[in-house]
């Protein structure tokens, strides 16, 4: 027995970098995460879901103001679910990625580290409650999240491009 | 009993630790004042932004309405003025969908709706197309821009990569329309497109006013543009080049820029080739997911 039935005929989606998915129709989303990190956010009584997945902690001001920085995409994240009719006490976050992968100077910015401090320093300020997370160490991630159940399944992956 | 010697080292010490969180509290303190100027000059360009916007949305459709009506109401032997009327009227439509692109693809970008859609693209024919568009404005500009459109011996043929080519087209337009706008009268601008180590490469080259060493780091900041004088004759928000920036990060492509004031400059884009997605929104490395609720992780 799956413990979700509706993935049959549940529609997909692929989250690539930098992009933000909420809908208020049931979805599996997927997406790779390496030094990445996605915040899924869910709301068990609408049973309503979004995911983003951001590649840098903060927005310093250069460039567009895209969800590529975790400060933007968690922020439109809730908006988006408080457009849906969330309150904000009913959202639950599940936080993924911020992995080490990459062996190179890159280390020195500890990015993944910082990507996992920027969504749980958020959550926090918004007073969201983290209900699950896998953070941090040295593997990439795949996840599906299923936004109509809020279940996230995630397999560990040994390379990682991003 | 401790020795004068000791306590004048300790008071030594002492002073030097606090001299060192002095320091760091001057550091930290400076940070604040310019992330706080950031924060006042983004308020600032903001509001000029949006003025700017609206004189380049309104100005255009007001000319627009005008040229239109007069051609309504010319007699119909007044055929080299309407032609020079629908002229003006084109060229400037052409501005209007082109600053409304850059404006809707920042928009998508922002609300993390920008996805790549990878197609096999022929690159020859797109480039073609986006010189055919600026060729009348080129001309019109009187500024003798001639394009020598080189491309590489592969490049003569078709050939095929695998890119979002909408995307790309857009990229293009904005190197192009810079070039035209930022360059001197009677000069010349060289586009140039080849493949090279299975990296797309497209160069646009000016002999305009270029940029200053100082300002390269600057100029893919949104709102930002360096003569941001209201009176200033080049028109544009600055929205150009952030919009590129963000579009070439979406497809995995890097930018590089060498310029010289008064001397003009080169923009060169790298792309490599993506994997074309058969159905939308699949797996970006071609292995599907497979879960398995009994194997997977469950969160």
């Amino acid at each position: 027995m799956k413990s979700f039935s509706l993935s049959e005929d549940i529609k997909t989606h692929y989250l690539y970098p930098s992009a933000l998915f909420a809908d208020k129709e049931p979805y599996l989303v997927d997406t790779i995460l390496g030094s990445c990190v996605a915040v899924c956010l869910y709301d068990p009584v609408l049973k309503v879901g979004g995911i983003n997945h951001y590649m840098l902690p903060l927005w310093n001001g250069n460039g567009l103001a895209s969800p590529k920085y975790g400060n933007i995409a968690i922020e439109k994240l809730i908006e988006h679910m408080l457009s849906f009719g969330s309150k904000k006490e009913n959202i639950q976050a599940k936080i993924f990625g911020g992995g080490e992968v990459v062996e190179t100077a890159t280390n020195m910015f500890r990015i993944g580290e910082r990507n996992i401090e920027t969504a749980e320093k958020l959550l926090r300020e918004f007073k969201i409650k983290i209900s699950g997370r896998s953070v941090g160490g040295k593997k990439g991630r795949k996840i599906r999240f299923n936004t109509f159940t809020g279940v996230v399944l995630m397999k560990y992956i040994e390379k990682q491009s991003e | 009993m401790l020795s004068n010697e000791k306590i004048i080292d300790e008071l030594k010490q002492r002073l030097l630790k606090a001299e060192k969180s002095e320091d760091l509290f001057e550091k930290q303190n400076q940070q604040m004042i310019e992330i706080n100027q950031k924060l006042a000059d983004a308020e600032s360009l903001k509001s000029h932004f949006i003025s700017n916007i609206t004189n380049e949305i309104v100005n255009p459709f007001a000319s627009i309405l005008g040229l239109s009506r007069n051609i309504i109401s010319a007699k119909e032997s007044d055929f080299k003025k309407i032609k020079i009327m629908a002229e003006l009227i084109h060229s400037e439509a052409f501005e209007l969908d082109f600053q409304l692109k850059n404006i809707f693809t920042a928009a998508r970008i922002e609300a993390g709706l920008a996805q790549p859609e990878i197609i096999r693209t022929e690159i020859n024919q797109l480039i073609g197309s986006v010189v055919e568009t600026y060729e009348y404005k080129a001309e019109q500009k009187q500024l003798n821009v001639k394009f020598s459109f080189e491309l590489d011996e592969k490049l003569k043929e078709s050939v095929f990569f695998n890119t979002d080519p909408e995307k790309l087209r857009l990229i293009i337009s904005n190197l192009l329309n810079n070039s035209i706008k930022y360059s001197n009268a009677a000069s010349r601008i060289e586009l140039k497109g080849w493949i090279e180590d299975n990296l797309l490469k497209v160069m646009v080259k000016d002999y305009g006013i270029g940029i200053d060493k100082n300002n390269l780091e600057v100029i893919f900041d949104r709102f930002k543009r360096l003569d941001a004088s209201i009176h200033s004759h080049n028109p544009g928000h600055g929205l150009g080049l952030s919009v590129s920036k963000a579009l070439l990060d979406s497809i995995d492509g890097t930018i590089d820029i060498v310029s010289k004031r008064n001397i003009g400059s080169v923009f060169t884009i790298s792309i490599p080739e993506g994997i074309a997605n058969e159905k939308d929104g699949f797996a970006l490395d071609g292995n599907e997911f497979i879960f398995d609720t009994n194997e997977d992780e469950i969160f």
